[in-house]
């Protein structure tokens, strides 16, 4: 064998990539690596690994640790493909590849991006991760640059711009790839922007469509297949017609949360943010397409069913929250379902082919709305907190973030609970007018959140979709901002702003083990396997967020108003934590000693 | 949308505030120290001659954004606010910080956000009247616009006499943050319930992230 064939053996051998999405699928259902925040299309965040279970996860010891270098919130999943782990920090979004097992550094990339895109971050300068396929590395930048990277060598391969900064748009979503396209959001609903998601050629960087959120059809992808499972949802371009003239142009809709995607039934879901601008006086109507769960063909983007959660939203209850797809049984044999846990409260059980609402049970405290009707698929507002100009609406819960923000929940198909990182938040609400003026704000409210009844601000619960009900819960003094984990070891992992990164039983919530870590975190926990047979747990340390610029940023804590209001209910923050993000990666002790040290 | 040229502001809807803005448009642009390049119908006229960047006739050039001075060498101006004595430049200066969107990033009262806090103490790029006036007039790399084409020097003075009276006036040095004994102890009145130009002028128990004390 010459060298050089000798060297292409290796380069098959040992290489990750693979040609299509369906080899990511696949590639996905292999434990020992974790190849997309979410961890698989369905996003589950469930790894069959076991090897850290109920009864040895108490002994935990921190295996190593690696500074992203950056103080601001760290929301990014690390990714483990093959024998190297990629991590991406907050602005400025440098791209580091280590390896999984011991933390050496084997690349890092540096984007050349403008700081000014933090100005118009709404909610601290996060990124919410990385995607992998067919060799190579994708993100985006703050300011709104998609970048492929060569996953072996870090080498730029091509850079794509799909959103401007001085319109008001950044981009916080991690992209997700589907069949050689790479799916990309835009932030931005408190800043007038016009939401869409935009379609990315995985080897050219050229954008193949661009499906928005609000406007006439034609811009929507809504056509001749599109099957509304609700009457409000029928008739041409309603995202013109439910808006007034021309206002859907800075209408929001955005999207900067979860994709998911069926191979089965090959479509790709994922829900849209707010419409702008908060003050609802300002937008009459129903708002399409904004806070809607939308089902895609992801060749065409084809629109083919859609589901708007709040029409007229009056709270900013964005709902881009994660579509969990997983097939339950209702007693007549497995139903393909997705489970969306709403900003606005309610825990949706939904038939992912056609859009129809199977169930909607709130899981925190609500009085904004009463209910949804099962019969129009409509939520129904409580009338006694409606919004006016100039009046200050108290006690309204859940409070704008709703009861769960961007953290992702986590299923485990060996106890079928979805595991639910969320928050416990009640609001006063005084709405006004907004001038519309391109790269600012536009909000139009002052807002004021607290402690939810019981004094509390945050729960990780666990939720069965079939009988409808919380099964056990653990409140938290802070909002549980992190995303969950759960394996096969039966354990369910999530992290806290004030520091605790904790291990629970999965079945029934008994606390199995904590770990003081150096920032709070909001960070995405993962497994994987390493090459030398260990399981490892990660996570990123470094608070903020929405709720965490008061600590990691130049907020005043005295001001409850400030941070679009959420500084209100985190005022005592900055008395547990810092900023700082710091990857922090555990694992059992070596039998022949502790995993801390290693030999030199 | 309806690009208003003359604002050079894109406002697309003809809500109250913006017509309230566009009306300021029009106003005489003075005060001004910067020389007497403020207006915006005719072509500037360079009071140092052809060298626009003359520190002589543009005082407000003498500021420094630096704490650093080479050589030891005090700035020669102390620059004050031409609206100096106006009793009501501070509540004008409050309405265009709502109506300019000023809020959005700095929150209700100055607390910060989406841009950094006016209510602390000190201020990232200088809080001497002028220093405010730059930072807004020509905005900073990390995220705060430049104003400057946008609007009227006299709007930036009145944003300049409200900001002055959000910032916090201490005789400390630094801030302890700690649980027990509770510091901060305590915070303003959150803006639901009270809109004042001058927020530290009323106080009430610092609540840690519980709910308010409703009026």
């Amino acid at each position: 064998m010459s060298l050089r064939s000798l060297l292409v053996w290796i380069a098959l051998a040992v290489a990750p990539a693979t040609a299509c999405a369906e080899d990511l699928n696949s590639m996905s259902q292999d434990p020992k690596q974790w190849v997309m925040p979410q961890r698989d299309y369905a996003n589950t965040r469930f790894s069959p690994l076991d090897q850290i279970n109920a009864s040895n996860v108490g002994q935990l010891q921190v295996a190593w640790m690696f500074s992203v270098g950056t103080r601001r919130g760290q929301e990014a999943a690390p990714l483990v493909i093959g024998d190297t782990m990629y991590i991406i920090s907050s602005y400025p979004n440098k791209v580091f590849a280590l390896d999984p097992t011991n933390g050496d550094l084997k690349w890092t990339y540096i984007p050349n991006q403008n700081p000014s895109a933090q100005g118009v971050a709404c909610c601290d300068v996060v990124t919410r991760g990385l995607a992998y396929d067919d060799g190579k590395i994708f993100f985006v930048t703050l300011d709104n640059h998609v970048v492929a990277l060569d996953a072996s060598t870090g080498k730029e391969l091509w850079v794509a711009q799909t959103g401007d900064i001085n319109l008001g748009e950044t981009t916080t979503a991690a992209p997700f790839v589907v069949k050689g396209k790479v799916f990309v959001g835009i932030s931005g609903g408190e800043l007038g922007v016009r939401g869409r998601i935009t379609a990315v050629d995985e080897k050219t960087g050229k954008i193949a469509y661009i499906a928005y959120g609000t406007g006439p059809d034609k811009d929507v992808l809504i056509g001749p297949d599109f099957k509304p499972p609700y009457d409000f949802m029928k008739g041409k371009d309603l995202g013109v017609q439910s808006w007034p003239a021309d206002t859907w142009k800075i209408g929001g809709s955005s999207m900067w949360g979860w994709f998911s995607y069926d191979p089965q039934l090959d479509l790709l879901y994922y829900g849209t943010g707010n419409p702008g601008p908060w003050n609802s006086a300002q937008r009459p109507g129903d708002n399409l397409w904004a806070s809607t769960l939308f089902a895609r063909k992801p060749e065409t983007g084809a629109a083919q069913w859609a589901y708007q959660f709040n029409p007229h939203d009056l709270w900013d209850h964005d709902e881009i929250q994660e579509n969990v797809l997983v097939d339950l049984d209702f007693g007549q044999g497995p139903q393909k379902v997705l489970i969306h846990p709403g900003r606005n409260g309610y825990m949706y059980v939904i038939d992912r082919a056609s859009g129809h609402v199977i169930s909607a049970d709130p899981y925190d405290t609500v009085n904004s709305y009463k209910g949804v009707d099962l019969k129009t698929g409509r939520i129904i507002p409580n009338e006694d907190l409606k919004p006016e100009i100039g009046r200050t609406v108290r006690d309204v819960c859940p409070a704008s973030p709703g009861a769960k923000d961007w953290q992702p929940s986590a299923w485990s198909p060996r106890t079928k609970l979805l595991y639910v990182p969320h928050q416990h938040l009640c609001m006063n609400f005084k709405p006004s007018e907004v001038g519309y003026v391109a790269g600012t704000p536009f909000v139009g409210a002052t807002v004021d959140m607290f402690a939810g009844p019981g004094n509390y601000r945050g729960e990780f619960m666990a939720w069965d979709p079939v009988q409808r009900k919380k099964v056990w819960q653990i409140h938290e003094n802070m909002p549980v901002w992190s995303a969950a984990l759960v394996t096969g070891g039966d354990v369910a992992f999530y992290a806290t702003m004030d520091r605790w990164f904790r291990a629970v039983d999965a079945k029934n919530g008994t606390k199995l083990w904590q770990f003081h870590l150096g920032s709070g975190s909001i960070g995405q926990p993962v497994t994987y396997q390493g090459a030398d047979g260990a399981q490892y747990v990660a996570i990123m340390t470094g608070v903020g967020g929405w709720p965490g610029v008061v600590a990691n940023a130049q907020v005043d804590p005295r001001v409850r108003n400030a941070a679009l209001g959420f500084a209100g209910a985190m005022q005592d923050l900055p008395s547990y934590t810092q900023g700082g993000g710091t990857l922090v990666v555990f694992r059992l002790p070596k039998q022949s000693g502790n995993a801390t040290g290693g030999t030199p | 949308m309806k690009p208003h040229l003359a604002a050079g502001l894109t406002v697309l809807l003809a809500w109250p505030v913006a017509s309230v803005a566009q009306g300021q448009m029009g106003a005489p642009a003075e005060p001004s120290v910067a020389g007497s390049a403020s207006g915006r119908d005719q072509p500037p006229v360079m009071p140092g001659g052809d060298n626009p960047s003359s520190a002589t006739a543009n005082p407000i050039l003498h500021v420094p954004v630096s704490g650093l001075r080479p050589g030891a060498i005090a700035p020669k101006v102390d620059l004050k606010n031409p609206l100096e004595g106006d009793k009501d430049a501070v509540s004008r200066g409050m309405r265009d910080f709502i109506q300019f969107n000023c809020v959005g990033c700095h929150a209700a009262n100055g607390g910060g956000g989406m841009g950094p806090s006016l209510s602390d103490a000190r201020y990232i790029y200088g809080s001497s009247p002028a220093n405010i006036f730059l930072t807004i007039y020509q905005g900073r790399p990390k995220g705060m616009p430049a104003w400057g084409e946008t609007l009227p020097e006299r709007t930036i003075w009145e944003l300049v006499a409200y900001v002055k009276n959000l910032q916090e006036k201490t005789s400390a040095f630094g801030k302890t943050i700690s649980r027990k004994p509770l510091e901060p102890s305590r915070e303003m009145v959150p803006s639901e319930y009270l809109q004042t130009p001058s927020p530290w002028n009323f106080t009430e128990p610092f609540s840690s992230g519980m709910k308010p004390n409703a009026k």
